[in-house]
């Protein structure tokens, strides 16, 4: 993995400890020019971790980290690397523009300030303080002064969390032309449209071990078939011994079932408990698929 | 080390958005200024039985190591700790400035603090009666605006280790502790024995001794032993700050 040439950020075999316990094992990761990835998985997964040792803020305790080749830990290879973490924050008194400008000064070659401002959205914000800004406005902050400096690695931890729709699409616009462009971009997300419609590629953690490492695409066509969502008496156990189950988890009030073969399961379905109701039947999504990869308790495996 | 090059101008950049950001904070840029001139304006010459021109300079000289203590452990070591929680340190460190900008950033701010409020105290003094030459006043400005140096640093070093709350009380505690025990409100000779050899144990002391010297008023131990003494502990003071910040994750 680590061979690859375009890799602009990797780890290599990296387990990382906290106290005794590891929250990542023998990782290995690379982060390609161009390319989007997300690294997805359940809290607790090791996301975090992995950007704070690319970000240089963490030392593995085995294995290496590398950007550009270099140690993270090294402030200069940072100047080649943008970052918005979810944990940052921004000091109340200082305006918005201001603190572009100042993070902008960090880069040699950074976008004039008012480019940057309209890319994320605050064309019209420039002149307020950081303070008095909304949740979503203040991550479009964080957001600006990740891209200010033109960087070559992109790092966004959780990047529309607490932001509406809209700004979350324009987001995603500006995040796909930056990787047009061939801007490295590895994105952590709990939002699964977010990965499926931004992500080149898309890494699944599971307790500090990667569990899927592919296309969004591949790994839909990894869980196949369908998923039924509908309102039954029927016991789960029932359910998931019918023909095509694969899986059966509650949602609610209502049952989860992805299936290989939808038209049999439906059939043998509507038999078992022809009151059913509320009944739909779509594709697998990348949130089926992969919650069919997560280890248990995350699901009922078939 | 390393010999990367980054753009040039951020240290300068980031010590211009400091002071602004201080600027606009007066709530907390305001009582670090004016409380140390407020006391010496009470005790040295409103409440004082018969001040005299050396006993002006004589408070001249203490105060003025006290005006200078207050921003440095509040700008550092609480301001740190309570930035360091609100994700403002972790903004920094992920970023490409180095750390030395941070610092120097955070120092102009204490030093534009102390330079107002030691002000403060040598506009009170003159108007008291104190009569000091051009090179008294210059060696005095050096001693108080260096005092800030020694107790950034033990401030920093408490920011990276303690919480805001925390912070705000041990820098409380340091900066009225040293006042008494240093000797910087009443003088040293006159406190029991204990609480001068405790005194002996801060740079605050030792500061005072030396600005003592400077005033005319009899110092108690050489000039250079004392000058020798604050730049060890400056030196402690520094790896004390610096393993704060290799330890700390944000």
């Amino acid at each position: 993995m680590t061979d690859d040439l375009s890799a602009i950020a990797t780890l290599t075999a990296v387990t990382k400890r906290l106290g005794s316990k590891p929250v990542l094992e023998g990782l290995d990761l690379a982060i390609r020019a161009g390319e989007v990835t997300a690294l997805l998985g359940p809290n607790g997964a090791g996301k975090t971790t992995c950007v704070g040792l690319l970000t240089g803020r963490l030392a593995p305790d085995a294995g290496t980290a590398r950007l550009f080749g270099l140690d993270p830990r090294r402030p200069a290879v940072r100047g080649r690397m943008g970052v918005m973490l979810q944990t940052a924050g921004l000091p109340d008194v200082m305006t918005v523009a201001e603190m572009v400008a100042l993070q902008s000064g960090y880069y040699f070659h950074p976008r004039p300030v008012a480019k940057t401002l309209a890319l994320a959205g605050l064309a019209d914000l420039g002149e307020r303080r950081c303070g008095t800004l909304s949740g979503g406005q203040a991550r479009r902050v964080q957001y600006a002064l990740a891209i200010c400096g033109r960087p070559d690695l992109l790092i966004l931890d959780e990047p529309t969390a607490a932001m509406d729709r809209g700004s979350a699409r324009a987001l995603w616009a500006t995040v796909r032309e930056a990787a047009d462009a061939g801007t490295g971009v590895l994105l952590t997300s709990h939002d699964l449209a977010e990965a499926d419609s931004l992500a080149d590629r898309v890494v699944v953690l599971d307790r500090g071990r990667i569990v899927a490492d592919d296309t969004p695409g591949a790994i839909r066509a990894q869980v196949g078939g369908s998923v039924i969502r509908c309102r039954t008496r029927l016991a789960l156990a029932v359910v998931h011994a019918m023909p095509g189950v694969r899986e059966v988890e509650a949602e609610g009030a209502e049952l989860r079932i992805v299936t290989r073969d939808a038209p049999t399961t439906l059939c043998r379905l509507l038999d078992a408990d022809p009151a059913v109701t509320d009944l739909r039947v779509g594709d697998a999504t990348l949130e089926d698929a992969i919650a069919a990869l997560l280890a248990p308790p995350h699901r009922i495996a078939a | 080390m390393t010999t990367h090059a980054l753009p040039t101008g951020i240290w300068r950049r980031e010590c211009v958005a400091e002071l602004k950001r201080s600027w606009r904070l007066p709530q907390f840029l305001l009582p670090t200024v004016v409380t140390p001139g407020a006391f010496y304006g009470l005790f040295t010459l409103a409440l004082a039985r018969d001040p005299t021109p050396a006993s002006v300079a004589a408070g001249l000289a203490g105060y003025g190591v006290f005006a200078a203590i207050g921003p440095s452990l509040f700008g550092f070591g609480a301001g740190v700790a309570i930035e360091r929680e609100q994700g403002l340190i972790e903004l920094k460190r992920v970023s490409p400035m180095p750390i030395g900008a941070f610092v120097a950033a955070k120092l102009a701010a204490a030093l534009m603090a102390t330079a107002l409020a030691v002000g403060l105290i040598y506009a009170l003094a003159i108007v008291g009666g104190a009569v000091l030459t051009p090179a008294q006043w210059l060696l005095l400005a050096l001693i108080h605006l260096g005092t800030t140096i020694p107790f950034a640093l033990i401030g920093f070093g408490i920011g990276m280790r303690m919480g805001g709350k925390g912070a705000v009380a041990i820098a409380n505690a340091l900066f009225l502790g040293s006042a008494v025990i240093g000797g910087l409100w009443i003088p040293s000779r006159m406190l029991p024995g204990w609480m001068r050899a405790l005194g002996e144990a801060t740079p605050a002391y030792h500061l005072g001794q030396l600005a003592q010297a400077v005033v005319g008023a009899e110092p108690l131990g050489a000039p250079l032993v004392h000058a020798a003494i604050v730049a060890a502990m400056t030196g402690l003071a520094a790896v004390w700050a610096w393993t704060g910040w290799r330890r700390s994750p944000a």
